[in-house]
């Protein structure tokens, strides 16, 4: 009997300690989705008028979610404590309910990494960037979204200047291919924000243009954050398994 | 009958370096000639750059007089024109000049229409072919052979462009698979849980022998009890017991 009673503690031990983990990565889980949606890095306009607004789902699932690990994991380790079958089972359910929702999230955080292809932001700023009638405000955060971001990651278009000149665009529409093969932004500026050298930009002379192209400002704090999203949720569904496995095996030891 | 101008072996090129807007859709660059002109050349002479369409280059003349010289506007309907006269002077071996030369760079004078030579735009994606001509007071004096047939870039829709990617990240099939995976044992555990308690009330059947089955798992330590010595009075006196206790009468 006191061998039973040791391999109870243990159990109800090693319960109480994955739903303490639980509890903590879910408030993780949530201080990090909002971060995510409030985030200050400024590419959000690029992505909100990309119409694919999964990855701003998936954060908000991963808000709510994230609370309802930590109001779960308490309930469990009421449940384990008191060795009460009714409230195990209610958590066992409510907590089948969030690992469906996280794993939505997690999928969809996932998912999301792989439609933001370079193709997705050089068609947007083609039909965008400086636009003449912009029908609406968020043509216009467009341009100042891309202009802001040639300028400080001294950079060119998405693969480089010469996505100007492969393709017919808004830009091209108000602005003569010999004037402008590219906007003036991909020029090196001096510190009058006027070119240093126009015809060695016009001409593509390097040192006197951006050459590279600013996908990778652009994807890579997107990428981090949905890697965040997506992986650290992933890893907390694992850990919620093997503390439901074992929620389950003690729930089913318990008798009235 | 004038002289025919003299034939010079350069041949007009665009710069090998590599300049991004060598060639764009209205424009391009040539790598400006130095020292080609050099023994024909006057002070007083101009050079002046041809620029037909490739098929016509065959059949340009030059013209006998600066007066003759074919405008930029002329381009739709002559096929070539001529631009860029500079004095001969800016093409001799020791003139400090940028190297490369823009064609079609002046947006000004196209839309203006003004009569002196323009440097305008071209209208077309060609192919073009160009050569250098020096002209003096009297014609032309010499030339450079034609180019090689330039074509510039021709510009596509982005409505071309598709945004979709073309193959699925391995990151959302390894997820996906294991958490469906890991959500199916789950699902099925409880419900074969569940099922198994319902089945095991049902039968009215002991769930057999789990090592914790008890109420609740505070344990009850109960002290077996140890016995209780009995009260003995002094008056009582059960019969049978040895007589001991109370002494026997004096002897007679």
């Amino acid at each position: 009997m006191a061998k039973s009673d040791d391999c109870v503690h243990i159990l109800q031990g090693l319960l109480v300690f994955g739903n303490v983990v639980i509890g903590m990565c879910g408030i993780a889980l949530t201080a990090e989705c909002i971060y995510f949606v409030s985030s200050p890095n400024g590419h959000y306009p690029l992505l909100k008028v990309t119409e694919d607004s999964d990855i701003n789902a998936a954060a908000w699932i991963g808000i709510f979610v994230g609370l309802a690990l930590f109001a779960l994991s308490i309930l469990g380790i009421i449940g384990v404590i008191k060795a009460s079958r009714t409230l195990l089972l209610v958590y066992i359910i409510l907590m089948l309910i969030t690992f469906a929702f996280e794993m939505a999230s997690c999928i969809t955080a996932a998912s999301h990494q792989d439609s933001l292809t370079p193709q997705l932001f050089l068609k947007q700023m083609l039909e965008r960037y400086q636009k003449s009638e912009p029908a609406n405000n968020s043509d216009n955060e467009v341009t100042k979204t891309w202009d802001e971001l040639m300028l400080q990651n001294h950079c060119c278009g998405v693969l480089g200047p010469s996505d100007w000149q492969e393709y017919t665009s808004a830009f091209r529409l108000t602005h003569s291919d010999a004037d402008y093969p590219w906007p003036r932004m991909c020029c090196v500026l001096n510190a009058q924000g006027l070119p240093d050298n126009l015809d060695g930009c016009k001409l593509g002379v390097p040192g006197y243009y951006n050459s590279n192209g600013c996908y990778d400002a652009i994807s890579g704090p997107v990428n981090t954050h949905a890697w965040g999203v997506a992986w650290f949720g992933f890893a907390i569904l694992c850990w919620t398994f093997c503390v439901l496995l074992g929620t389950m095996f003690y729930w089913s030891g318990i008798e009235y | 009958l004038p002289t025919p101008p003299a034939r010079l072996p350069y041949v007009p090129h665009v710069p090998p370096m590599a300049l991004l807007g060598k060639v764009t859709a209205t424009t391009f660059a040539l790598e400006r000639p130095c020292c080609v002109f050099n023994g024909h050349a006057d002070v007083s002479d101009t050079v002046w750059l041809v620029v037909a369409f490739a098929n016509a280059s065959a059949t340009f003349r030059n013209p006998l007089s600066l007066a003759d010289v074919p405008p930029y506007k002329q381009l739709p309907t002559a096929h070539s024109y001529m631009t860029l006269g500079t004095a001969a002077a800016s093409y001799s071996c020791s003139a400090p000049s940028p190297p490369v030369l823009r064609v079609g760079g002046d947006t000004a004078c196209r839309d203006q229409g003004r009569q002196d030579p323009c440097n305008g735009p071209l209208p077309s994606p060609g192919p073009y072919r160009v050569k250098f001509l020096l002209m003096g007071c009297r014609g032309p004096k010499a030339e450079t052979c034609w180019s090689e047939p330039i074509l510039l870039r021709r510009a596509a829709s982005p409505s071309t462009i598709n945004p979709v990617p073309t193959r699925r990240g391995s990151a959302v099939v390894v997820i996906a698979s294991i958490l469906a995976s890991l959500g199916a044992v789950l699902v099925t555990t409880v419900l074969g849980a569940l099922g198994a308690k319902m089945w095991g009330s049902l039968c009215h059947q002991d769930l057999g022998t789990n090592a914790f089955i008890r109420r609740s798992y505070r344990t009850h330590h109960i002290p077996p009890a140890l016995p209780q010595p009995l009260p003995l009075s002094s008056g009582y006196n059960p019969p049978g017991l040895c007589c001991s206790v109370l002494q026997p009468p004096a002897p007679c």
